[in-house]
């Protein structure tokens, strides 16, 4: 094995190396979505910037949430944004440049952001060691999708294995928040349908 | 070198999601087409939820969120789909009557 | 006794009842309100029924003994069975050695039908008190007022079309043309009736006052039945506002009884004391003349109290209990009456009382209004002006006989004697034939004033009953004549006998029943016999107070002018050769309707004074059961030594013999004097005139005493009322006229100071408002990156300052 060359050096956790691989990939795609000009390149950054940051949600052991980033943002909503460019081109003389003396502000602002949230970030010092390794969790047996199924469903499956925490809330699931999220989705399927069905214009007809 | 052999933290997820979100906000400051903005947006959404997700993740904390973090994360996944669909719609409804998506243009309601 | 206040009550509201119908449906009452004479009518005659039925269940009741003549009419009437009680009173008397003789007492009917208001124990009622007087009084107004009514409708027919009133000339010139007033005129008739009626059937004072006022008000009405004439609408006012001073001092009378007998009521009366029984509580005439007393004149409890009141408040004050204070002061109020004490309030209140009637019946000084009142129709003048309300006077002077002292009725002497002689000299020269009747009506009423003055009540009253009957009738015979000749002035008349016999005669028959005329000693017309009984007492009363004689000789003066100018009225008018050609052309006998009163009242005239064959039954007597008890004795004055003689003195036969013989002799020689000069013409009346031209003058100038009122009161009122408007004018009008300024003033400067400070704070709080939302307005400026910018900048300054003020360190506390 490689390591055997290196033996002043640890070896490689590859978990890390993806890790560092999808977030340079995700800022780097986010900051050129901010620097492009081009509605259809900014499209296709976000698509690339999206797909990173489901990436790491599978390295954080999200597996679910991951392939629904995937196929929710990468593969619906981008669809969407895409279809909106087309929907709404621009005429060729049409400038939507904005003034440098905004991109310097905004630019100040968002650094000053940054710094904060960077620094507030790092400030804890239990988060930036990684977990000891006795602490680490014993790979479930069950997927982790069943456990967000029967989350909805109103039962917490996780909390079977662990005492019961009396801070933690109890066993109750997301049943009633599931319910109104689907009447939620429902109601803004007919109202985005309504609102952008084809209208002829008064004066036309 | 450190980053490659040791497993990373919570930390490096934050600031991962720190960036997104500045991204995003940076990306509806600038942007002066509605649909770019709504991309700054998800991209603010994504980063939000990234946190979610790292808080809610075993393998980085001792105590972590657990489900919870996956659940909130999987809702606002969704619901920043739904508020995709009335935002594009929305757009659609605004360049029928003004021709344009230019979100400068849209202050009739300045005071 | 049930009956007679069930009879008498009924008689005096059917007059209300009809002026209550004629009020509310006069106008629709047949043609031109011809109807409304009938119920008026209709309604008097049956009260005059009734007032018969009443009179004969009085006398069923009360049979009138057989008198031993007139000279002794109440001689012998101990010998008829008297109670135990008057027996008592006679033994008494007869015991105190006076020459006396016990009257039977007829105790009058008297009662309450309902109670006003009690306080406490005192309390006002609408009551009843019938006694011979008030019966004979119904009679006698009830007769007169039904013949009056009779004879409107010939009188008054004019009204009932429409009306040219040739004594008033409008601003154009023309004379005033009207609607007729018939139905008004008998709806004041009626209620003139009613109110007559109630004064006389009065329970207590309080209701007589009531009744005063009321004939007062219909008094007022019928004088200004013409109220377009300014002669006339002045005369009412005259004669309201003469009667108002009298009134004034019948009110402190009022008082005066009302503090010092706690009742207005006539007769005793029962009511319930503090533990419920039914106690008999004295009235007016018993608490002056108690029984206990031999009703003899005493001054009340309550009039000795007040006066002593100081000492009664020290003896409460000083005693331990209530009681023995009260046995103290009833041990000690006898002494105090001896003294004296009490006895000037009974003067004030019997003072007081005569006051109203001075009024009422126009004794000097107030009997200037009566000859006004002229100004009425001449049957409202025959009804109130002669026979009825002006009469009331002398009823209520007779009515409060018992409570007068021997001071008060000298007063009242005076004022009658004053009366008749100034009122009998204005007749001898007057000229206007009602105004002539006006003064003999004063002239009499002083006579009977007179009478009662010197103790003769039955001789006052007595007058006033005939004098109502032949005044009356003399009145609607001039009513008569007025009515055919159009004119009241005597000088334009004459010979009119030929052309209205019937009116000549009754007039005649007046003027000899007024002068007393009669075949001396044997028979006569009614004046003969009230005049001879006042005269009479005349007579007494000189000789018992020579000092007072005086008022004799004008008494009997009076008689001779009253002879004098009757006839020369009756001389003038029916009399020698037609003076104005025109006036006798004209002249005609009136018709049935007005004959027929003249002739009933006619026959009063004559009879009044008569028994009735074969019976007991004759007007004197009738009222001789109304005397006072204990009046009869006469009485002495203890202030100023002088006497009221004993009535039945005055019926001894020799005296009246002699009156008798002085009052015919007096008569005969009126008579012969009116004969002379204005019958056969022998004198020259002119001659007399300028002979006499002085006192020709006071007389025809009424002795000057409206231009002497005028001068006095009229002027000096006036006057001061001038100032007073003055005062009004440029001293209250400009206080009132700068204080209103004033407030306007306030008011600007109040408005100024809103103005410019109150809505000014205001208007500046609406103006930063304003200015500030325009300033945040421009917050608002609609920039959706900028606003996403904030957010940021809100964001980045959030974590600072959780940055400053959080740390790591507290999130683990």
């Amino acid at each position: 094995m490689a390591t055997d060359h290196y033996p002043h050096m640890p070896p490689i956790n590859w978990p890390s190396v993806f890790f560092l691989f999808f977030a340079i990939t995700a800022c780097a795609f986010a900051v050129a979505v901010v620097v492009t000009g081009n509605i259809v390149r900014m499209a296709c950054y976000l698509v690339v910037s999206l797909s990173a940051v489901a990436g790491l949600f599978f390295l954080a052991g999200a597996e679910f949430l991951g392939a629904a980033q995937l196929l929710v943002y990468v593969g619906g909503t981008m669809v969407l944004l895409v279809f909106g460019v087309m929907l709404t081109a621009q005429g060729p003389f049409v400038s939507m440049r904005t003034g440098g003396g905004q991109w310097v502000m905004a630019l100040l602002i968002v650094c000053a952001l940054a710094v904060i949230l960077i620094s507030v970030s790092t400030i804890v010092p239990a988060w930036n060691k990684p977990l000891p390794a006795n602490e680490k969790p014993v790979a479930s047996t069950a997927s982790e999708s069943a456990r967000l199924g029967m989350g909805l469903l109103g039962l917490r499956t996780e909390r079977l294995e662990s005492p019961p925490d009396p801070a933690a809330g109890g066993m109750s699931g997301y049943l009633l928040m599931f319910e109104i999220i689907s009447v939620h989705l429902l109601v803004v399927l007919i109202g985005a349908a309504y609102l952008a069905r084809a209208r002829r214009r008064k004066d036309e007809g | 070198m450190e980053l490659l052999t040791q497993p990373i933290g919570l930390s490096h997820y934050l600031v991962v999601s720190a960036l997104l979100f500045v991204c995003g906000v940076a990306c509806m400051a600038t942007k002066r087409n509605l649909l770019g903005v709504l991309m700054g947006i998800e991209l603010v959404l994504s980063g939000a939820n990234l946190n979610f997700v790292a808080f809610g993740s075993p393998y980085l904390q001792s105590k972590s969120l657990g489900m919870d973090g996956q659940m909130i994360a999987l809702f606002v996944i969704v619901l920043a789909a739904a508020e995709a669909a009335v935002a594009l719609a929305i757009a659609l409804n605004y360049y029928h009557t003004h021709a344009t998506v230019d979100v400068d243009k849209a202050d009739e309601l300045k005071g | 006794m049930d009956t007679l206040p069930l009879l008498l009550g009924t008689a005096w509201l059917l007059p209300l009842a009809s002026f209550a119908l004629i009020l509310l449906f006069g106008s629709r009452m047949g043609k031109a309100g011809r109807g409304a004479g009938f119920v008026a009518t209709a309604a008097i005659v049956a009260a005059f029924v009734l007032s018969a039925t009443a009179l004969t269940v009085w006398l069923s009741a009360h049979p009138i003994e057989a008198p031993a003549g007139h000279s002794s009419a109440t001689a012998d009437s101990a010998e008829h069975g008297a109670a135990a009680k008057e027996n008592h009173a006679a033994d008494t008397h007869a015991s105190a050695g006076e020459t006396t003789a016990a009257k039977k007492i007829i105790p009058p009917v008297a009662g309450d039908w309902y109670e006003l208001g009690a306080f406490g124990t005192k309390r006002i009622t609408i009551g009843y008190y019938i006694d011979a007087l008030t019966i004979a009084m119904f009679f006698m107004v009830t007769m007169v007022a039904s013949c009056i009514h009779i004879y409107s409708f010939g009188y008054m027919h004019e009204e009932l079309s429409e009306v040219t009133d040739h004594q008033v000339t409008l601003a154009s010139g023309q004379h005033l043309h009207r609607r007729g007033r018939f139905h008004r005129f008998y709806q004041y008739l009626s209620l003139f009736c009613f109110s007559m009626l109630g004064l006389v059937i009065a329970g207590n004072i309080a209701m007589v006052f009531v009744f005063w006022e009321l004939v007062g008000i219909c008094s007022y009405f019928l004088i200004g039945f013409y109220i377009e004439r300014k002669s006339a609408s002045n005369a009412a006012n005259k004669a309201f506002i003469v009667n108002r001073v009298g009134d004034f001092g019948m009110i402190i009378g009022l008082m005066a009884v009302w503090t010092g007998m706690g009742t207005f009521s006539f007769g005793d009366y029962e009511m319930k004391d503090a533990q419920g029984r039914e106690t008999m509580r004295p009235g007016i005439f018993s608490q002056a003349r108690p029984a206990g007393n031999d009703f003899q004149l005493q001054a009340p409890d309550g009039m000795v109290k007040f006066a002593k009141r100081d000492e009664i408040a020290e003896i409460v004050q000083k005693s331990e209990n209530a009681a023995d204070a009260e046995l103290q002061i009833e041990k000690r109020i006898d002494g105090w009456r001896k003294d004296g004490f009490g006895y000037g309030w009974l003067i004030v209140a019997g003072l007081g009382i005569f006051c109203g009637c001075v009024g009422k019946s126009a004794q000097f000084p107030l009997h200037v209004w009566l000859p006004d009142a002229m100004e009425g129709p001449t049957p409202v003048s025959a009804l109130i002006h002669a026979a009825t309300m002006v009469a009331a006077g002398v009823y209520l002077v007779g009515r409060f006989y018992p409570v007068f002292t021997p001071e008060v009725l000298m007063v009242i002497a005076y004022i009658g004697c004053i009366t008749l002689f100034i009122a009998a000299t204005m007749a001898l020269v007057a000229t206007d034939i009602k105004r002539v009747l006006a003064f003999s009506t004063v002239s009499q009423l002083g006579y009977m004033m007179l009478a009662l003055g010197f103790g003769g009540w039955l001789a006052g009253i007595f007058h006033l009953f005939t004098h109502a009957f032949f005044k009356a009738l003399l009145f609607l015979c001039s009513g008569s004549v007025i009515h055919a000749t159009h004119t009241n002035e005597m000088p334009r008349m004459g010979g009119l006998l030929k052309k209205m016999p019937y009116t000549g005669i009754t007039m005649l028959i007046g003027c000899l029943a007024i002068a007393g005329a009669g075949i001396p000693w044997i028979i006569g017309l009614s004046g003969y016999y009230s005049k001879d009984f006042i005269i009479a007492q005349g007579l007494v009363y000189q000789h018992a107070n020579p000092l007072h004689g005086w008022l004799f000789y004008f008494s009997v003066a009076g008689a001779g002018m009253t002879s004098f100018y009757m006839f020369r009225l009756w001389y003038m008018t029916f009399l020698g050769t037609p003076r104005d050609k025109h006036v006798y052309d004209h002249a005609h006998e009136s018709t049935p309707s007005m004959l027929v009163p003249l002739v009933i009242l006619a026959v009063m005239s004559v009879i009044s004074g008569w028994k009735v064959p074969f019976t007991n039954l004759e007007l004197p007597a009738l009222l001789t059961q109304a005397i006072p008890s204990g009046t009869e004795e006469g009485a002495v004055s203890n202030l100023t030594k002088f006497y009221i003689p004993a009535e039945h003195l005055s019926h001894e036969s020799g005296v009246h013999f002699f009156a008798t013989g002085i009052a015919f002799l007096m008569a005969l020689l009126g008579f012969v004097l009116a004969t002379a000069f204005y019958g056969t013409k022998r004198l020259d009346p002119n001659d007399a005139r300028r002979t006499f031209a002085t006192l020709y003058r006071i007389f025809i100038h009424k002795w000057y005493f409206d231009e002497a009122y005028q001068k006095i009161f009229v002027r000096p009122a006036l006057a001061i009322s001038g100032w007073i408007a003055w005062l009004d004018k440029n001293g209250l009008d400009w206080i009132a006229d700068n204080s209103a300024r004033l407030m306007g003033l306030c008011a600007r400067l109040d408005d100024w100071f809103d103005r410019k400070f109150v809505d000014r704070l205001i208007d500046l709080v609406a103006a930063g408002t304003y200015r500030l939302g325009i300033r945040l307005k421009a917050l608002q400026t609609g920039s959706l990156r900028q606003y996403v910018m904030l957010l940021a900048v809100g964001l980045a300054a959030l974590f600072m300052i959780m940055n400053f003020y959080w740390n790591f360190a507290m999130s683990k506390m």
